[in-house]
């Protein structure tokens, strides 16, 4: 086919051709002798056919519409997500996107049982604080750092009282125990005393004359006497010599 | 069929002309690190990129992921385009090709088999290719007959060659002159405007194969 000529042209040269002529360009003798060499041959007759149909196909064809997010997700990947979403939705007021983000914050616990779950906690919680006497105005910040206060000085009383009453009874424990060792030690000495004093009443049995009658014993002490004054003699003497001396 | 040709040609350029030099300010308003010009990019290209993404990949999940990594690769480069060389609009379409060769790589093995039988990617409950097009000739509302045609044209192109794929979907689903497709593709215009007779061609031999296997 390729190299076959029909109505002056060859079937390369209207394969080349073919081309303008289906965009409408071809005019003139080139266009004439296009259409006989199509006339005469059939290969090339087939092919303009089959070209034509493919075109009529693809011009029914239109362009698919993109994904509605693919701009935000491409300026995401480009541009940075945050100056993405700034641009490509459409404004709203303030007010009305923190309301939608609050509600796309709360919505898992605006629930009905969450709800539920909220109301039987916060009455449980009213119960025990009337119950221990504690009034909701006392759970302010000033008053709970008072409450806090206080009770760390009544902590801090109790805790010295405690520290006072156990040093005072350690005291006592201290004074009992050394009376009882004074105790001890003083019935050790009258033990000891009594022992000594048998043992020198032993001794003087031993030393002193066996037992006097009354008058004998007033020559003993006179005896013991008269040897004192003796010495008070040789005193005496022994002065007065030295002053005459 | 030749709805694009009904604007005259010169008017066409000169739109083009100007819408590119509008983009052009503001790619380089872009390159000097302009918030606001990047997004005006996206919000200019980013249709275009994924239709391209979706024709070719043939899944929306794929297409939203490789149009978004074509933006990230735009993003980071922007600063080397060229105005001189190619417009904006060639050089995202060449950086979108090149992403889509890549993928198309990468997902060779995973492929499923080249059968008509196929059912539709991104809905695989769907009735297959052969049992929608049996099933056209009894349907009453226009709307949906044209909805399903669109929808197997959509997979019978993910049927035909990579090659011819892309050179159809660059000229006759996305409008770009020879001369671009011939840049973006890297090859001659010659060989742009052969590929996109090809491709067409092997479109209507599956549809009318397709078609006749269901009668």
């Amino acid at each position: 086919m390729l190299g076959e000529t029909k109505s002056g042209m060859q079937c390369t040269e209207f394969d080349a051709l073919l081309a303008e002529a289906m965009d409408g360009t071809l005019t003139g003798e080139r266009r004439e002798r296009f259409e006989q060499h199509k006339a005469g041959c059939t290969a090339c007759g087939t092919l303009f056919a089959e070209v034509s149909s493919g075109l009529a196909w693809l011009d029914e064809m239109e362009d698919v519409v993109p994904p509605p997010m693919l701009v935000h997700n491409i300026l995401a990947a480009t541009s940075g997500a945050a100056q993405a979403e700034a641009k490509t939705e459409p404004r709203t007021p303030v007010w009305e996107r923190l309301r939608r983000q609050a509600g796309a914050l709360f919505a898992p616990v605006l629930t009905p049982r969450f709800g539920m779950s909220m109301g039987m906690a916060f009455f449980s919680i009213t119960l025990v604080l009337n119950m221990a006497q504690i009034r909701i105005r006392d759970l302010t910040p000033h008053n709970l750092s008072h409450t806090f206060y206080s009770s760390q000085n009544k902590l801090m009383r109790y805790y010295e009282n405690m520290r006072l009453v156990y040093e005072i009874e350690s005291r006592v424990r201290d004074l009992r125990n050394a009376s009882e060792e004074s105790e001890r030690q003083r019935e050790e000495r009258n033990r000891r005393y009594e022992k000594n004093k048998n043992q020198t009443q032993e001794q003087n049995q031993n030393s002193e004359p066996d037992r006097l009658e009354p008058r004998e014993h007033a020559q003993w002490l006179a005896s013991l006497i008269g040897n004192e004054r003796s010495i008070g003699t040789n005193f005496g003497s022994l002065a007065k010599q030295r002053r005459e001396r | 069929m030749l709805a694009r040709f009904a604007v005259p040609h010169g008017r066409v350029a000169e739109a083009r002309v100007e819408e590119a030099q509008i983009v052009a300010q503001i790619v380089r308003r872009c390159a000097s690190g302009d918030a606001v010009a990047w997004e005006e990019i996206v919000q200019r290209f980013h249709r275009r990129i994924y239709n391209i993404c979706y024709r070719f990949a043939g899944s929306a999940d794929d297409a939203q992921d490789l149009t978004q990594e074509v933006f990230i690769k735009v993003y980071r480069t922007v600063s080397s385009f060229d105005g001189e060389k190619a417009s904006f609009n060639t050089w995202v379409t060449t950086v979108t090709r090149n992403l889509l060769v890549d993928h198309f790589r990468k997902t060779r093995n995973d492929r499923a088999t080249d059968s008509l039988d196929a059912t539709q990617g991104a809905d695989e409950d769907g009735p297959a290719l052969v049992d929608r097009l049996a099933g056209n000739s009894e349907s009453p509302q226009t709307h949906v007959e044209s909805r399903e045609r669109r929808e197997m044209v959509h997979q019978a192109l993910q049927q035909i060659s990579p090659d011819l794929r892309e050179a159809v979907i660059l000229r006759d689903l996305q409008d770009m002159d020879y001369r671009e497709i011939a840049q973006v593709l890297k090859v001659p215009e010659g060989t742009v405007k052969s590929r996109i007779n090809r491709g067409r061609a092997e479109l209507a031999r599956l549809l009318q194969r397709t078609y006749r296997q269901a009668l």
